[in-house]
């Protein structure tokens, strides 16, 4: 007997965001208001605080409906959720005008220079975290929750 | 209802339902519970320590790149 495994997955997936958004915002208004950094704060939040957790929950229960038939490793499958956010993050950080493209790199926050060359490691580090928190993390609350 | 009507439907559940053989465990499964409480955690494999180095040593490198990652966590 096994009650409600997807309200359990979807708990389990949003934990890590939420666990870290605090975490974040933290640092956002230390370097907006402390150390006077122009970061547009309140516009750049709205993605990792709106749209990041839901996605990571309804990630995890996609890896719970789907892995009998997939066999792919929970940490492979959360590999894949950046292939989703990163077009989906920049879309949304070009729209509220927090992300610009120049010649040779990007702007994040009017302040954060990225050359285009630097685009790539950025994408596989972001890879690598995800990989990582979703193996180690989001494994072991499934486990606890009793969904893994 | 009166005691034989009782006693009749008490019969009739009876009959109606299988008898339980079987339904204990085939063997003890407490030695496997505490084998399995007691279980050391195993350790993450090499890839894993060399990808988190990786993202420690990118960071280090490169900090302008955090506040970006930290965008998509």
């Amino acid at each position: 007997m096994n009650p409600h495994p997807y309200l359990r997955a979807f708990l389990a997936g949003a934990f890590v965001p939420t666990l870290v958004l605090p975490l974040m915002l933290t640092g956002f208004i230390v370097a907006r208001l402390v150390l006077q950094f122009p970061f547009p704060i309140e516009r750049g939040i709205v993605f990792p605080m709106a749209l990041v957790p839901s996605l990571w929950a309804l990630w995890n229960m996609l890896w719970l409906g789907s892995h009998q038939r997939t066999h792919l490793a929970l940490g492979t499958h959360g590999a894949l959720l950046p292939l989703l956010l990163l077009p989906a993050g920049a879309l949304l950080a070009s729209c509220l005008g927090i992300l610009s493209a120049g010649l040779s790199g990007v702007t994040w926050f009017h302040t954060l220079y990225l050359p285009y060359l630097l685009i790539a490691p950025c994408f596989l580090a972001v890879l690598a975290a995800y990989y990582l928190l979703w193996k180690h993390i989001v494994g072991f609350l499934n486990r606890t929750l009793g969904i893994a | 209802m009166n005691a034989h009507d009782e006693e009749r439907i008490t019969q009739l559940l009876k009959d109606s339902l299988p008898p339980i053989s079987d339904a204990g465990p085939q063997r003890d499964l407490w030695p496997y519970l505490l084998q399995r409480l007691c279980a050391q955690p195993t350790a993450p494999p090499w890839f894993d320590w060399a990808l988190a180095g990786g993202l420690a040593v990118f960071s280090v490198a490169l900090p302008a790149t955090i506040p970006v990652l930290l965008y998509y966590l």
